[in-house]
């Protein structure tokens, strides 16, 4: 049963890949209909399976590692997984109603939505070095794509500048793994972090990490590394934007991460974890300044994923040589806000084109009028927008709970000041669009007006978001799981 | 004065990165690793269905890599194609008309086409294979496009997409049916590891050289624009 739920997990994405590479845009549609279908079944289905018996190694062809390659499947692996299908389930039906099926590049979203997907499952469940270097260039490379499907200049040069930002990532992260398999002769992470945990000093490596964690850290567009990313989040279609914010960024901030949590503590050092910290502080208060200033709606909304990638990144020095309880508390906040951040952006990007097709304009002054006659989108903005914002019961007000008592735990009170301050910016830059709204300019209702099932769609994303708060139990108990054999490696 | 200000904190970067490069080396070439994964490959070289342990890894031990790779390679055609504009092709100004050329094509084009066949073949026993051949196949049909001989297939049609997809289905394909015997994903039958590997590789090498010459042949110009969402306003 587990191996054909595997099987059917990696090999879904990649056959939907070819089926609608050879499928119009229309067909392609209802093709990739029963795909999300079978695929966030599959993903169900596993989630369950590892909620039962706990978690396992699958071996790929059925060779063990280190000559094989083997995925890890466990609670962590799972839940993203299925936050994936979530996410890209509703970015792919809103995208389906969204994109102009007469326009025959088009018909090229469907091949790269799901390669993207296949992408994002090869991280979430990798534990060979290598493997989540091809995971990172099949998200990549797809996601560039997505950006400058129909070749428009500023798509294309938005595209390019993502395409370079994450070319040097990728070399980077490639670097480290090249002097990671010179000082061990393995790939496989867990067989390293066991290497460095019983005789190996790991000389040497320590820049190799500080290499990846670089590589990494550009893909996951922390500040100052962040230029490329308003602009190929901004210009994409909004169901684009929604993948791209909700799920990249986070497949590159994952695999850091797990980096981190795994081989972190011989090779990192105190000065890197606050380094990394700060920048992610740093990058709360620009992204949040710089969506406060943006004309572009859509501006506003990618500045806010800038801010919002900057929590993540109080994951290191909430770990480094802390107490297990607080680093526990500083991983649970990282997952609970990977997840609401996912289902937040994704709802705003996907209403904030609602709002733009609406109004015909994607300026946020062009806004004046809209909750008078469309309250349904501009609602499901602000529902997203108050998960941001870290207002309880919201999923992001749980992220920033932990956050704080793992702060205090440590005695690292200046996170408190990020944690605060940024709070406050989202509140100011979510409710400048809502000033905006609120603007009367006339009576007449002189807008374009969505089918209800692109409206839809944005909202249960919202409404996801915000109770996840109060769901925040039962997921951490479920990322909390291990292996079933109680081994480690 | 203002140029050496800017250039020094470049150097600096430069200068740490080449240094702790160096450093990271030194200590790596001095200490011997825990695990002997070439010893391991040799012990399990017999099983892997061929004698190259290039190919033996790279489509069996890690074949997993090799076709997400695969995969990355059709993302790139398709995201070559999609902001092309083909008419270019059938563009007359665009075609070369070179005696030279033309009197060389008819000596190169069979050799490469040989030794293309050549590579595939040796590269289950000593270096060649997929990549390599696709390389040659590409180039020599990057030759015939620019002798301009038509041809006809890498119009963005059905056919395009047919081949660029082919060698990543079969490959697919192969996977998805040893995981339906009960078996893992990618677990190929012992016996017939060496003739699915075969299969693989003729196909591969197929696609590969479809990738790359639809990306020659499609340059990024597209005078059909798509505005950005909502930017007339």
């Amino acid at each position: 049963m587990t191996l054909w739920l595997m099987a059917g997990l990696l090999f879904t994405p990649l056959a939907w890949a070819v089926l609608t590479l050879l499928a119009g845009f229309r067909r392609g549609r209802v093709v990739t209909w029963l795909g999300i279908a079978i695929q966030v079944l599959v993903s169900l289905a596993l989630w369950a399976v590892v909620v039962r018996d706990g978690g396992f190694q699958y071996p790929l062809g059925g060779w063990q590692a280190p000559l094989g390659i083997e995925l890890r499947v466990d609670g962590l692996a799972v839940t993203f997984v299925l936050l994936t299908a979530l996410v890209a389930a509703a970015s792919g039906l809103h995208a389906g109603f969204y994109l102009d099926p007469d326009k025959q590049w088009h018909r090229y979203f469907w091949p790269l939505f799901w390669f993207l997907w296949a992408g994002l499952n090869v991280v979430w469940l990798g534990n060979d070095l290598f493997n989540l270097y091809v995971g990172l260039e099949l998200i990549s490379l797809s996601a560039v794509g997505l950006v400058a499907l129909g070749g428009q200049s500023e798509a294309l040069r938005a595209a390019l500048r993502y395409l370079m930002a994450a070319l040097l990532g990728s070399l980077a992260y490639l670097l480290g793994v090249a002097l990671f398999y010179g000082e061990f002769g393995s790939l496989s992470l867990s067989g390293i972090a066991s290497a460095l945990g019983q005789d190996s000093s790991g000389d040497g490596t320590g820049f190799a990490l500080v290499l990846m964690l670089f590589g990494l850290a550009l893909k996951t567009a922390l500040f100052p590394m962040h230029r490329w990313l308003p602009p190929a989040h901004g210009i994409a279609r909004s169901p684009v934007s929604a993948l791209l914010s909700a799920l990249v960024v986070k497949g590159s901030f994952y695999i850091a991460a797990r980096l981190w949590l795994e081989l972190g503590a011989p090779l990192g050092s105190l000065a890197l974890a606050q380094l990394l910290g700060l920048l992610g502080g740093m990058a709360v208060f620009w992204g949040g300044w710089q969506a406060l200033r943006q004309r572009k709606l859509k501006q506003v909304v990618a500045y806010s994923s800038v801010a919002q990638i900057g929590y993540l990144f109080l994951l290191f020095p909430l770990t480094w040589n802390t107490t297990e309880a607080a680093a526990l508390q500083a991983q649970q906040a990282m997952t609970l806000q990977v997840i609401s951040h996912a289902l937040a952006k994704a709802a705003m990007f996907l209403s904030a084109g609602n709002l733009i097709m609406s109004v015909g304009s994607n300026r946020v002054n062009a806004l004046a009028g809209v909750s008078h006659f469309l309250p349904f989108s501009l609602f499901s903005f602000g529902l997203a927008g108050v998960s941001l914002m870290g207002l309880p019961p919201t999923g992001g007000f749980a992220a920033k709970w932990l956050f704080l008592q793992a702060s205090l735990a440590t005695g690292q009170w200046w996170w408190l000041v990020v944690l605060l301050g940024g709070g406050l910016l989202s509140a100011a830059y979510v409710f400048r669009v809502y000033r905006a709204s609120f603007v009367e300019d006339s009576n007449i209702d002189h807008f374009f007006h969505p089918a209800r099932r692109l409206e839809i769609i944005p909202m249960i994303l919202a409404l996801l978001s915000l109770g996840l708060g109060l769901m925040a139990e039962p997921v951490l108990s479920v990322m909390a799981l291990t292996f079933a054999n109680g081994e480690g490696t | 004065m203002k140029r050496i200000l800017t250039l020094l904190p470049a150097t600096a970067v430069c200068l740490a990165f080449v240094s702790g490069l160096a450093y990271s080396i030194w200590q790596i070439a001095i200490t011997t690793t825990s695990v002997d994964l070439p010893g391991l490959l040799g012990e399990n070289l017999d099983q892997s269905g061929v004698e190259n342990p290039v190919t033996a890894v790279l489509l069996n031990f890690r074949s997993y890599d090799t076709l997400l790779e695969i995969g990355v390679l059709v993302i790139a055609g398709i995201a070559g194609i999609s902001v092309a504009r083909t008419s270019s092709l059938e563009d007359p100004e665009l075609r070369t008309s070179d005696t030279l050329l033309y009197a060389l094509q008819r000596w190169l084009i069979p050799l490469m086409l040989l030794l293309a066949g050549y590579l595939l073949w040796a590269g289950s026993d000593r270096p060649g294979g997929a990549f390599q051949a696709g390389a040659v196949l590409a180039a020599s049909g990057v030759l015939m496009r620019l002798g301009g001989i038509p041809m006809d297939f890498l119009r963005p049609g059905i056919m395009l997409r047919l081949g660029l997809s082919l060698g990543f289905a079969v490959f697919l394909l192969v996977a998805v049916t040893s995981a339906l015997h009960g078996g893992e994903f990618l677990a190929y039958p012992p016996e017939l590891a060496k003739t699915l590997i075969v299969v693989i590789e003729t196909v591969l090498t197929l696609s590969i050289a479809m990738v790359l010459l639809a990306l020659f042949v499609s340059a990024p110009v597209n005078n059909a624009e798509e505005p950005e969402e909502g930017g007339s306003g």
